[in-house]
């Protein structure tokens, strides 16, 4: 660590160690032995799963207040309070925005990974407590949007606020947004694993096996926090849910392409509207969340009041069939609508319970149309709406495990996984046919930033050590042979640099100019293992990744590629040209344009 | 110990911001992790403060809503009623008072499709308190909307057997019997029969009770133990008049007439303006007027009541074949029965001159039989009768019946 940064160490500074350790208590002089920096930020993950937690419950009660204090109890359908109340929050939300905490618009979720990726996992405090308002104004007036992300963004900032402070490594404080952002998606969603799963495909962009353990934990306190604050009632009241017949399959592998398309259709509108509103002149920013308030409302009024807001409770009616496919379909379309404005107006506020909400509305709707026709079909409205919810996050979000996961996680019902499997992929394969870009990587390419994504990551063909091997060369030397009889075997060869195969394991290289001068130096009669020097050279496996031949081959004129099962057998080799043409060989990587 | 590594010289972004954020927290994991434990549990401590009071706070609204809402089901406005009890399980929602209430809105609403919403309340509500006979019994309610007996049946007979907060004797006899009066609905006879068996045999010592089961044994057409239900009303109540004419009518449709007859005439005289009452007891004694099989009157007696059915008999079928259209004189070989009637009132008419003579034991059964065909068949043909011939038809099915 630089001068800059202070450490912890005792042995930084000498004079003052000895007095600090003779006054400090035993317990905590056993302790610090016990620390190294992987364990403490183990344990660090379980702390920010802990205030994540309580950061989410305070912003989910927020929430339910404003609710409360803004649109009552039970708001009813042509309530002058629909129209106004989401409108007059927008300007206030605006001017919050503009003024006082810039920076939160959004989702949230590329503000994290950025923050991975480009600031080094600094996102400012103020960006949570610019959230926490503004998200709880926004949600708890009615604009159709989310508390998910926002609280994902929440965790990160508190995450990495807390890092800051700690003044841990560079390399430790980026993997604290990530860290932060599970727990928070964690306490927001009650689901731990979709959280866990989401910050992988979606945040981090790749799978990491060292930060895995950190973003378990951290996203398994934080639920705890939740549970035993609010209790472990699930989101929705599930319902019955059947899968029978296989050939029921076809009924949702058409909820599925109907959800790609709506998917498409609803990141579309967005890309298309957002960086539009975002190039009007800035004094129009005022009245942006204001303008989709009052659109927002308008549609509350006018009878659709399920559009306002989160909207599980809407969710869990249609789960229990207490809307008709036609109400359905139109809920999915207005709420398609109102998401977008309300998003592209820059309010801040998440996109996941408008995404739920969306599938669950589309699922019920396409399951009872195919009832119509089909009478046989023996799933409930209950079963689509379930499984509608996991398509429109396959299509839409792009995150494919991470539906299959949710779907499951907040059903508890491993019944429909066929099913939702079936539908998602449907789902996700149109939509990815349809919009190359997904939507997050979408938005940040908007504001002129490129981050690495799980989905780019799983296009690329990764190039491997066999792809650059060249065939077994014809001489192979011996470590036991004499370096005479050694010198008459390369005799007619063309090659200049040989493999010696070394007793018992290991392999070594020498030249023909090394041989000649050691048979000339009268060496001849010792064995050629003798007098080659004793580290042997790396060996390779053909399976690994091309770039760690890289790491040799500017050492070593020739690397021998072996096989895993057997060190002494020779698949191949590998020189420094043989590397590089194979990289040479390869296209450049074209970076999407942004819609 | 060391925490961080070396920074990177243009970390500019990291080196800018620790002047803004004061360095609070002392530089040694131990203490570190004391003072995150010590804030993480005043931060529980506190959030917990925060979510107790809006937990009060949103309790108190809840039961507003939920005494709105049991006003709006008391007076049958089931939308407005549900509407409430979403809102005060939106305020606290884990009550499961209010999921049991809004549960019980859906499936009074009359809307079939509310009924899926009802049960997943119930069946949550069940699954944590599977004892609960409440819970049961508004499951069982739905499945009784639904008709799955099957369903039906298992639910009430988890509330019979299930924890009643208050007075568990009788609510385990009204959910017998709202199983039962389900059951009758669904024409499951024996299995309301042997409900009713069980349901008779735990009955306490209470005239509603006993009234209320003689109700469902008479729909269930087991007129005696309806009879003897209604009995043990008048035992301890002799002055029901519901029982009375119960029991009145209970022994008349077993073909007990003079019983019938005894409990129709107290029946009557307390309240003569009930007319199905007057109907029966005036039919009860044509009967025991008509009747020639009556046990205690004289041969001249006997032989007079057979002679008058004998009579009324071939008026009856007369008055039938004219309503259908048919020419007793017809041959035999006629669509309709009735000629062959006819034909056989005739052949058998001479006989009644024998009806003094000792010899001819056999006789007036014969004679009699003649009519109890008669009266039969124009039942069959022509609808049911009044008077005479409706008495005539009653003793033909009571002989009919002791003869099997």
């Amino acid at each position: 660590m630089s001068n800059a940064v202070p450490t912890v160490s005792a042995s930084a500074s000498p004079t003052p160690t000895v007095a600090r350790v003779r006054t400090k208590p035993r317990l905590f002089s056993t302790l610090e032995g016990v620390f190294n920096e992987e364990v403490f930020f183990l344990i660090l993950s379980v702390f920010i799963g802990i205030f994540s937690g309580l950061a989410v419950v305070c912003f989910r009660l927020a929430i339910d207040w404003m609710h409360l204090a803004l649109l009552g109890p039970l708001p009813e359908t042509h309530s002058w309070r629909l129209f106004v109340v989401p409108a007059l929050a927008g300007i206030v939300v605006a001017v919050l925005v503009l003024h006082v905490f810039p920076g939160i618009r959004g989702s949230g979720v590329n503000q994290t990974k950025s923050a991975l990726y480009i600031f080094n996992g600094f996102i400012p405090f103020r960006t949570a407590v610019g959230k926490f308002i503004c998200a709880g104004i926004a949600i708890g007036s009615g604009q159709s949007l989310g508390p998910e992300d926002p609280s994902l963004q929440i965790g990160a900032s508190i995450a990495s606020a807390l890092g800051r402070q700690l003044e841990i490594s560079r390399e430790k404080l980026r993997l604290m947004a990530p860290v932060g952002a599970a727990a928070g998606l964690a306490a927001a969603f009650n689901a731990p694993i979709s959280a866990v799963l989401f910050v992988i495909e979606e945040v981090i962009g790749r799978w990491s096996a060292g930060i895995l353990g950190s973003v378990v934990l951290s996203a398994v306190s934080s639920v705890v926090i939740v549970r035993s604050l609010l209790g472990s009632e699930p989101l929705f009241r599930i319902p019955v849910t059947t899968f029978k017949r296989p050939s029921e399959l076809l009924a949702y592998a058409v909820l599925g392409i109907v959800g790609g398309l709506a998917s498409v259709a609803f990141a579309k509108s967005i890309g298309y509207l957002r960086p539009r509103l975002k190039a009007l002149p800035r004094w129009t920013q005022y009245f942006q969340p204001a303008l989709a308030g009052l659109l927002v409302g308008l549609i509350g009024f006018l009878g659709f009041p399920q559009v306002m807001g989160a909207g599980y409770g809407s969710m869990d009616d249609a789960m229990h069939g207490q809307y008709a496919w036609k109400v359905l379909a139109i809920l999915a379309v207005l709420k398609i609508v109102a998401t977008t404005v309300s998003f592209v107006s820059g309010t801040p506020g998440g996109m996941f319970a408008p995404t739920l909400f969306i599938g669950a509305m589309l699922g019920g709707a396409i399951g009872d149309i195919e009832r119509i026709f089909f009478p046989q079909l023996t799933g409930s409205t209950g079963t689509y709406v379930l499984v509608g919810m996991g398509v429109l996050f396959a299509g839409f979000l792009r995150v494919p495990m991470t539906s299959v996961f949710m779907v499951l996680e907040v059903s508890g019902n491993y019944e429909i996984i066929v099913p939702v499997i079936v539908a998602n992929a449907f789902s996700y394969l149109v939509s990815r046919s349809l919009q190359s870009v997904p939507i997050f990587d979408m938005l940040t390419r908007q504001d002129g930033l490129i981050l690495p994504s799980l989905e780019e990551e799983r296009e690329e063909a990764i190039l491997r050590v066999e792809d650059a091997m060249l065939p077994v060369p014809a001489a192979i030397l011996n470590s036991q042979d004499y370096v005479d009889a050694n010198a008459r075997r390369v005799q007619d060869s063309r090659d200049s640099i040989f493999l010696v195969r070394m007793h018992p394991t290991g392999w070594n290289v020498i030249s023909r100019e090394q041989l000649q001068r050691l048979f000339r130096e009268g060496k001849g009669e010792l064995t050629l293992g003798s007098v080659l020097p004793s580290p042997s050279l790396p060996s390779l496996y053909p399976d690994l990744p091309l770039d760690s031949a890289l790491r040799y081959v500017n050492d070593y004129p020739l690397v021998p590629v072996v096989n895993r099962a057997d060190a002494r057998r020779l698949e191949g080799v590998v020189s420094r040209e043989s590397v590089f043409k194979k990289y040479g060989s390869r296209s450049t990587v074209e970076v999407p344009s942004a819609t | 110990m060391r925490i961080g590594g070396s920074q990177h010289p243009n970390d500019i972004v990291i080196r800018d911001m620790w002047w803004k954020h004061p360095k609070l927290i002392p530089r040694s994991a131990p203490v570190i992790l004391l003072i995150l434990t010590v804030g993480a549990a005043t931060g529980f401590a506190g959030v917990s403060h925060l979510v107790s009071r809006f937990n009060a706070n949103q309790q108190s609204r809840g039961r507003k809503l939920y005494a709105l809402g049991l006003e709006e089901a008391k007076a049958g406005r089931y939308d407005d009623a549900i509407a409430a009890f979403r809102a005060a399980l939106s305020c606290d929602p884990a009550n499961s008072q209010y999921q049991l209430s809004l549960a019980r809105a859906l499936r009074d609403s009359n809307d079939p499709r509310r009924l899926d919403e009802a049960e997943s309340y119930l069946i949550a509500l069940w699954q944590r308190t599977p004892q609960d006979a409440a819970v049961n019994l508004a499951l069982a309610r739905v499945a009784a909307h639904r008709g799955s007996i099957e369903n039906a049946t298992r639910y009430y007979h988890n509330a019979m057997y299930g924890v009643w907060n208050s007075e568990p004797d009788a609510n385990r006899n009204r959910s017998r019997i709202e199983l039962i009066q389900f059951l009758l609905k669904e024409n499951a006879r024996a299995q309301a029969d042997s409900e009713l068996m069980a349901l008779a045999a735990a009955l306490p010592p209470d005239p509603n009770q006993h009234l209320q089961a003689a109700q469902l044994f008479e729909q269930s057409k087991d007129y005696a133990s309806a009879l003897n239900q209604y009995e043990d009303v008048l035992r301890l109540d002799p002055e029901n008049a519901a029982a009375l004419g119960g029991a009145g009518e209970s022994a008349y449709h077993s073909a007990n007439y003079v019983v019938a007859q005894r409990y129709l005439r107290t029946a009557v005289s307390a309240n003569p303006a009930n007319a199905e009452n007057l109907k029966l007891l005036d039919s009860a004694e044509e009967v025991m007027r008509a009747n020639p099989f009556h046990s205690h009157i004289s041969d001249a007696e006997r032989n007079r009541r057979i002679i008058t059915a004998f009579n009324q008999a071939e008026v009856r079928l007369t008055q039938c074949a004219q309503q259908t259209g048919v020419d007793l004189k017809a041959a035999n070989n006629s669509a309709s029965p009735l000629p062959a009637l006819q034909a056989r009132w005739s052949s058998a008419r001479p006989d009644l001159d024998l009806l003094h003579s000792p010899a001819e034991t056999d006789l007036p059964d014969a004679l009699m039989d003649v009519v109890f065909q008669i009266e039969r068949q124009t039942n069959a043909i022509c609808g049911s009768p009044k008077g005479l011939d409706l008495a005539l038809l009653l003793i033909s099915e009571k002989r009919e019946a002791a003869s099997q």
